[in-house]
Formats: structure tokens, sequence, C-alpha cells
């Protein structure tokens, strides 16, 4: 048995079985392509707390080099974070982003806060920061659009020596610093640890499509490999030849989903996450992960034709004999149970690290249960079944229940994520009262000395209001009408009239909660997204090479007379079917596994993205699987199928 | 007038391949046919144009009178499933059915409902020797047994012909004897006539009569028709 000749047979699938080897080269660069996403989410978002992490001051209590503090400012909409500097001494270092430490007196601007500064009139911006001097660098920012003002100050400035709130989300007090490293603020690690839970639900289904990819060369060729067992070709030569086959087309495949990730990765900057879009080079990955992705893909598909081939190999008559498939452990369904009942156990204090490992295990448990609940539902629809194309679907997903799953796993798990964030999105805040007043925190004792001083800043800007002193602040009320342009002039005017604290509406102080309500749905949609590509892919590829492998057979039966209808409907209840049961099964796995975190009640904005995505993810999987429709009408008009 | 299937004058061509050129063939009621020669003398080709799953370039099939040749493809397929009945080599059980339910297809796809389906099909696995094979899928059965579910399956739903093409070409010489002398006596017993392609001159030997295909053409005592 010569190399060569093994080779040529392999190689003899014609037309057909290059197809095989077109959707396994489409599949592993849809894999690859959505990998490289889900990787570099979560480095673009360390690349991120790494950036920001300068404005995070932690105070020293040995020698200082400066003092720090930051507070957030708003204009119209917008947040713009305000950074306090002084040098103690002459050796403080330039901060990142900036040519050098800057002087008493200095403004820093990014680039859009510059920008928008120099469109909006002097009196609502630009008169905040008097003196711009420079321009920060990308390396002092988060995404591309955010508005950043770096302030130098005098080390006894009140700015800098006044405490300032206890919420970090109002601002930082002023600190003594020994660098300006600073450290990752809390919520950029909670942006990582949610990335990370995103990375979770779309690699797992990824996994598993990309395994039902790498198994299609397979099983497009198990029936010639048995035959070149039988002739006498030796384990390792079929094993050589196929798993080579299988690396270098997944290569291809990988290359190729690099570069479709790259032609998108300017689109995908433009997903707006903590209030903006991402520098498309925090969404490339590193040269040692990309090198790592583009080794190891192609290795896991061959890995998986490995353990495809594993039976050809071990019985050359296993596949030409179609076994009756061993049936499926009860065991993975008590896992599954296992996993479940602990998650009630988290409560929502806990740190979100074992959450995420939890929620990966729930859904890994769902991957195993996957083909035995498709099993069971196989059982019933045959036991059920009144008309042939039923009875079909049934029996085939008792044959192959591993392949239904691969096909409905990816709405399956969709539904999942669905059912989880459904339930964990609370709905739209609602609107704020009142849109015209301002409020800014003032020292106990001076309330009155500071409002009678908003009064004369307010009246030489001409801006009529109402300020009244309080217990611990001063209120500015603009009346009802104003509009915000008019807030802004008076944020213009109150600029610095108590040192380190900014006048703020009540939707400003909402901001963050807003601006993590706004990315939580982004991710929302993100996740939903890949998972039906995933899906829809998946659906596609399972429909083709479930034809592919039962051409003969189809062929047969429709020269006896088969309506093709019948086959198709057949073929389309094998995954409606699962997808049915499965897809609100899943749906209400993720509800339940939600329970514990839900915040409020069930809203219909999280009802609504469930409804569209069930809906999408039937369409989509519809349609996909329609498509193969010509390649059944094209492999069964062959008057006399031969087996090849 | 008792001839079931004619075909008359009839012509298939590939391209430049003459695989008929002008055949004609009557079967009798009741009759069995072996249509032997050698490959790629036009065998098939000429099964399929009398099945109606070709059409013939020219030429006339017949059916108890009525002409079948030129009906649409639909409908053809269909008089394929009521009227028709086939074996093949192999290859032509669903491999998740049950053999019971193999053969019980022809039945539901004629809106027989499951249960009955299920029960006529039944009936035939004694006769044919699957006794006990009903509820073993094809992977577990031999090929002289699959092959004799097959015939099952063809003569579940009283067919008026059985084509069976090369339907021992895949089981040693004693097996396909077997399985021949079951195709042909539950045909016969069955009221079918069956046209049966075939290398195996033994094979043949269980029909009524042999016709020789050569070049596309009948041979009749040696010479071209
Ligand atoms: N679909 C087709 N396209 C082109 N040529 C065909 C086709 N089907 C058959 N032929 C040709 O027509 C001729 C007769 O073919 P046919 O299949 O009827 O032969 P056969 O007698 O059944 O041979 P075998 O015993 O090998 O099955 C052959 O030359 C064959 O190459
Ligand atoms: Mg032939």
């Amino acid at each position: 048995m010569n190399l060569d000749l093994t080779w040529r047979l392999l190689r003899g699938g014609g037309r057909k079985g290059l197809l095989g080897t077109w959707l396994t080269l489409g599949a592993v660069a849809v894999s690859t392509a959505l990998l490289l996403f889900a990787v570099a989410a979560n480095f673009a978002f360390q690349a991120r707390a790494d950036r920001s992490a300068w404005r995070n001051p932690v105070e020293t209590k040995g020698a200082a080099v400066a003092i720090e503090a930051a507070r957030h400012d708003y204009v119209r909409d917008k947040e713009i974070t305000v950074i306090d500097l002084a040098a103690l001494g002459a050796d403080a270092p330039a901060p990142p982003g900036m040519a050098r430490f800057p002087a008493p007196g200095e403004v820093w601007l990014s680039p859009a806060l510059k920008e928008l500064a120099g469109q909006l009139p002097a009196d609502q911006l630009a008169g905040r920061f008097p003196s711009p001097k420079g321009v920060l660098g990308e390396e002092a920012l988060l995404y591309p659009g955010e508005l950043v003002a770096v302030v130098g100050h005098k080390p006894d400035a009140p700015e800098l020596t006044r405490p300032r709130s206890d919420d970090w989300i109002v601002g930082y007090s002023p600190v003594k610093v020994a660098s300006l490293a600073g450290e990752p603020m809390d919520d950029a690690e909670a942006y990582q640890v949610l990335a990370l839970i995103a990375g979770v639900l779309m690699v797992v289904p990824l996994l598993v499509f990309g395994g039902a990819a790498a198994r299609l060369t397979v099983a497009r060729r198990d029936q010639r490999l048995a035959t070149l067992r039988l002739v006498g070709a030796t384990p390792g030569q079929v094993v050589g030849m196929t798993v080579a086959e299988a690396v270098i087309v997944a290569f291809a495949g990988a290359i190729t989903g690099t570069l479709a990730y790259a032609l998108a990765a300017p689109l995908l900057a433009g997903i707006q996450i903590g209030g903006g879009g991402w520098f498309v080079s925090d969404l490339w990955p590193s040269p040692l992960v990309l090198g790592g992705l583009l080794v190891g893909v192609p290795l896991l598909v061959g890995l998986s034709a490995v353990v495809g081939l594993r039976r050809v190999v071990v019985s050359p008559l296993g596949v030409a004999k179609r076994e009756t498939p061993p049936g499926l452990r009860f065991i993975r369904v008590v896992a599954l149970l296992a996993v479940l009942a602990v998650v009630p156990l988290l409560s929502r204090g806990n740190a979100v690290g074992p959450i995420a490992v939890v929620i990966g295990l729930a859904f890994l448990c769902v991957n195993l249960v996957g083909p035995w609940v498709v099993g069971v539902i196989g059982r019933v629809t045959a036991g059920r079944a009144r008309r042939p194309a039923r009875l079909l679907a049934g029996r085939r997903l008792v044959d192959d229940p591993r392949s239904a799953w691969r096909t409905v796993s990816g709405v399956a798990m969709t539904g999942f994520v669905a059912g989880f964030l459904c339930l964990l999105s609370p709905g739209a805040l609602s609107g704020f009262a009142d849109a015209g007043q301002l409020q800014v925190a003032v020292p106990a004792g001076q309330t009155a000395t500071v409002a009678e001083q908003a009064r004369t800043r307010l009246k030489a800007a001409g801006i009529t209001a109402t300020v009244k002193p309080a217990k611990k602040l001063v209120a500015v009320a603009l009346g009802t009408s104003a509009d915000a342009a008019t807030v802004d002039r008076a944020r213009t005017a109150l600029a610095g009239l108590v040192p380190g604290h900014t006048p703020t509406t009540e939707a400003d102080d909402q901001h963050f909660g807003v601006q993590i309500l706004a990315d939580v749905r982004a991710g929302t949609v993100v996740v939903l997204s890949v998972s039906f590509l995933v899906a829809i892919a998946s659906a596609g590829i399972t429909a083709a090479s479930s034809i592919l492998d039962r051409r003969q057979t189809y062929g047969l039966l429709r020269l006896a007379g088969t309506p093709l209808e019948v086959l198709d409907k057949a073929r389309r209840a094998e995954t409606l079917i699962p997808l049915t049961v499965m897809g609100g099964g899943a749906i209400l796995v993720g509800a339940f596994c939600a329970a514990p975190f839900m915040i409020g009640a069930v809203n219909a904005t999280g009802v609504l993205t469930l409804v569209l995505c069930v809906g999408l993810g039937f369409a989509g999987v519809i349609a996909a699987g329609a498509l193969s429709r010509p390649l059944l009408q094209s492999v069964t008009t062959d008057p006399a199928p031969r087996p090849d | 007038m008792n001839d079931v299937l004619v075909g008359r004058a009839l012509a298939k061509r590939f391209g430049q391949t003459v695989a008929l050129g002008g055949v004609d063939l009557a079967v009798r009621a009741g009759e069995a046919v072996a249509i032997m020669g050698p490959s790629g003398s036009g065998k098939s080709t000429l099964l399929h144009c009398l099945a109606g799953i070709m059409k013939p370039d020219s030429g006339e099939v017949h059916l108890l009178g009525q002409r079948i040749d030129n009906l649409r493809e639909r409908d053809r397929s269909a008089l394929r499933r009521t009227r028709f009945g086939f074996v093949f080599q192999f290859g032509q059980l669903l491999p998740e059915l049950p053999a019971e339910e193999n053969v019980a297809l022809p039945l539901m796809l004629g809106d027989v409902p499951r249960d009955r389906a299920v029960r006529q099909a039944r009936d035939w696995f004694g006769p044919l020797g699957l006794h006990g094979m009903e509820t073993r899928r094809p992977g577990e059965l031999s090929g002289g047994q699959a092959q004799r579910v097959a015939i099952a399956r063809a003569l579940v739903s009283k067919p008026a012909v059985v084509f069976a093409d090369e339907p021992t070409g895949a089981l040693d010489q004693t097996t396909g004897q077997e399985t021949m002398r079951l195709l042909v006596e539950a045909t016969k017993h069955n009221g079918a006539c069956l046209i049966v392609v075939t290398h195996d001159p033994n094979v043949a030997g269980w029909c009524d009569r042999t016709v020789e295909v050569r070049d596309g053409h009948l041979l009749v005592g040696g010479v071209r028709a």
C-alpha cells in the first residue's frame, strides 16, 4: 500500500468531497474570526483598565512625588473626567499621554474635549478650562472620543487640599502618590469580569461548532477511509492523511478568519461600551495571542479529526456497518442538576470570579446534557409520529443526537444567554423630574456665602436662576424650561465655585448607573449576535453534511418515488423539534440561573430582546437549512447514484 | 393482451453515447424477466426508462395499456411509489429506521395509518425468513437480510411491477441465489411482474425469460433484434 495511492484515493472525492472541504474551511474561518473577537474583547478591556489606572491614585504614606485628585464634570449628557495634579518637588514624572508634568494653572485636554470646546460657545464649556496648554495622547484615554482634562495646580491649592466625596463614582479625594501608576479602577475590573463571562458564553458554542466543522471533513471521508482500511492501509497512514488534510484546511480557514476579523475590526471598534468605542489597536490581539490562535485552531481541528477517525481506525467495519450508537448516559443530567443546585447558593454579594466559573460550568453541563435530551426528544417524536416525515425526523434524532445537538446548540445556548440577561437587565430608568436644577456640595457652614457667590456669578453670566442654600449643598434652579445650553452655561459659570466639586443635575448623578445599563444591553446584543452567527452557520453546515452523508439512500428513495418534500420536511422537523423544545428549555435554565442576581422586575426591553432572539434564531436556522435544499435536489437527481 | 408493461422503440443517448438504440420489450402478467449483458451495455438505462425514472429520447412505455413515459415527473414519481417496487444493489434502506419501519415507509407515504402500515409490514418478515429482525436496524443486518428487507419494501404496497437492478450484486454466490429465489417467489406469489438486471447467469436462471442487451440493443438468438 503506497502512500501516493492512499493520497489519490482520499483526493478522489470529486466535487462533493471538495464541497465538504469548502464547508470545513468556511466553518473554521467563522470560528476563528469569532474566537479572535471573544479573545480580543478581553484584551481590549484589559488595555482600557491599564490606561485608566493612573487616574485612580494610590495613597502613599512615604515619599510622595505629587498630589492627585479626580472628579467628573458634565457637558450636555456627556461625562468629562477632570484630573487635578500638583507636583511635590521637581522630579514629578510626566503623566501618561503628556510630555511633562503640568505646571500650576495649565490644562491639557483630550482631543475630543478640545474639539467640543471649540464647537460650543465659550460660556458653555471652554470657560471651565481657561488656559489649555496641550492635547492628551492616546495613552491617557480609555477610548478615542473620551472627554478628559488634566489640570495643574499648586500643592496648596484648595482643589488639592480639601476632601471630596467618599463616593468613588463622583470622584477621588486628593491623595499623595509615590508614582502616577495608580491601580485599575473598580469599574474597569467589573467590566473585565463581564467581558470574561461574555467570552465564555461565546466561546463554548464556538468550540462545539468548531468540533463539528472538524468532524465534517472526517464524515465526508469515513466511508472511503473504511474502504482503505479494508484494502489494507495501516491505521497510521489513514490517520496521517486525514489529519494532515484537516490541519491544512483548518490553517487556511484560520488565516481566512483572521483576515475577515481584520476587515471587521474597524466596524467592531464602533461598539459603544463604557461611553465610547475602541481604539482599533485594542481590538487587535498581540502577535503572541494571534500566533497562538493560528497554531492552536488547526491543531484542535486536527485533534477533533483524530477523535472522529478513531472508530474507523479501531474497526474498519465500524463505519461500513453503521452500528447502533451507544446510549448517552443519564449521569450527564445528574451533573447538570448538581451544578444548577449550586447556583442559587451564590448570593449577589459574592465575587464575580466564582460566578463566572459556575456559569461556565453550567454552560458546559448544558452542552453535555444536550445530546441526551435530543435523544429523548427523538424517541418521543418517533413514538408519536403518524406521518413519515416526523417518524424519520424522530428516528434520526435518536440515531445521531450529537449531530442534531450541534445544530441546535448555538440557539439553545443563545436561549440560555437570553433567558439569563432577560431577567438581569432592569428596565430603563424613569425620566428625571428636574432637568433644570444643579446642585453643588458645599463644606459645612459656608452655604450662605457660596450661595451669594453663585448668585453673583450667574447674574454676571446673564442667567436667571433661583439659588437656595441647603444643609450641605447649594441648589440652583434654572426653571423647568431651561435647555441643555442654559444648563451648560450655568455649569460653566459655576465652575470652580467650590474647588474640587462639580455642579451636577440629577441626571448627571445617575450617569454611571445609566451607563452600566446601556453597557449590559450592548453586551447582550453583541453576545446574542455572535451566538446567532454560530448557530446559523452551524445549522447550515450540519444540514449540508447530513445530506451529503445520506446522499445514496436519498437518491435511491427518490428513484423509488419518495417525494422530495417528505425528505425535506423530515430534515426541517429534525432541526425544528429539538430547537423548539431545547430553545425553550434553555431559556428557562438561563432565567433560573439569573434569578439570584436579579435586580428589579422583568422588563419589556428584556422580553423584547428575548422574543427577537428566538424569532431570529428560528428564522436564521430555517433559512440556513433551506439553503441546502438545492443540494438535496442535486444530490438526488442523479438517476443512478453510485457509491463513491 | 395480457402485457403488463410494454416498452416500444426505446432510445436514449447521453451526449455522444448511445445507451439505448431502440429497444422493444413486453412483460406479460406474472412474468419474471432477466436483463443481462456486459457492463455499459445499457441495462440500467433500459430499466430506468421502463420504470419511469428516466424519460426516453424517443419510444413509448405503457403500463396496463396506459402510456406513462410522457407523464410529468411528479406523476411518474407517484406512479413509481404506488405501482412499482424497487430493489437496488445496496444502500436503499434508511439506516436510522428499524427494518419494519423501512418496509412500512411506502405504505405510510401512501397515507396508510402508521399502526396498520407497520402491521402489514411485519407480515412480510416471516415468509422472507426475517423472523425476529423486525426491530433491527439496517446496520445490524447481514447483506442478504438487508436485501430481503428491501424485497419486502418493494412488495409491501402491492405493485404491478418490481424492478431490481443487480439485487444480488453485493452478495456472495449462495446468499445471492437464496435472495433471488425469495425475490422471484414472493413477486409471483404477489401476482406482480419482475424485471431484474443481473450479471449472474444463475440469478437469471430463476427467471422465466432472459433478454440480452449489447450496445443498447436487444439480442435475439445471438443477433440484434
Ligand atoms: N447519467 C449518464 N451520463 C452519461 N452517460 C451515461 C449515464 N448513464 C449511463 N451512461 C452511459 O450509458 C451507457 C449505458 O449505461 P448503463 O448504466 O445503462 O449500463 P449498464 O449495462 O447498466 O452497465 P453496468 O452493468 O456496469 O451497470 C454507458 O456507456 C454509460 O457510460
Ligand atoms: Mg447498471
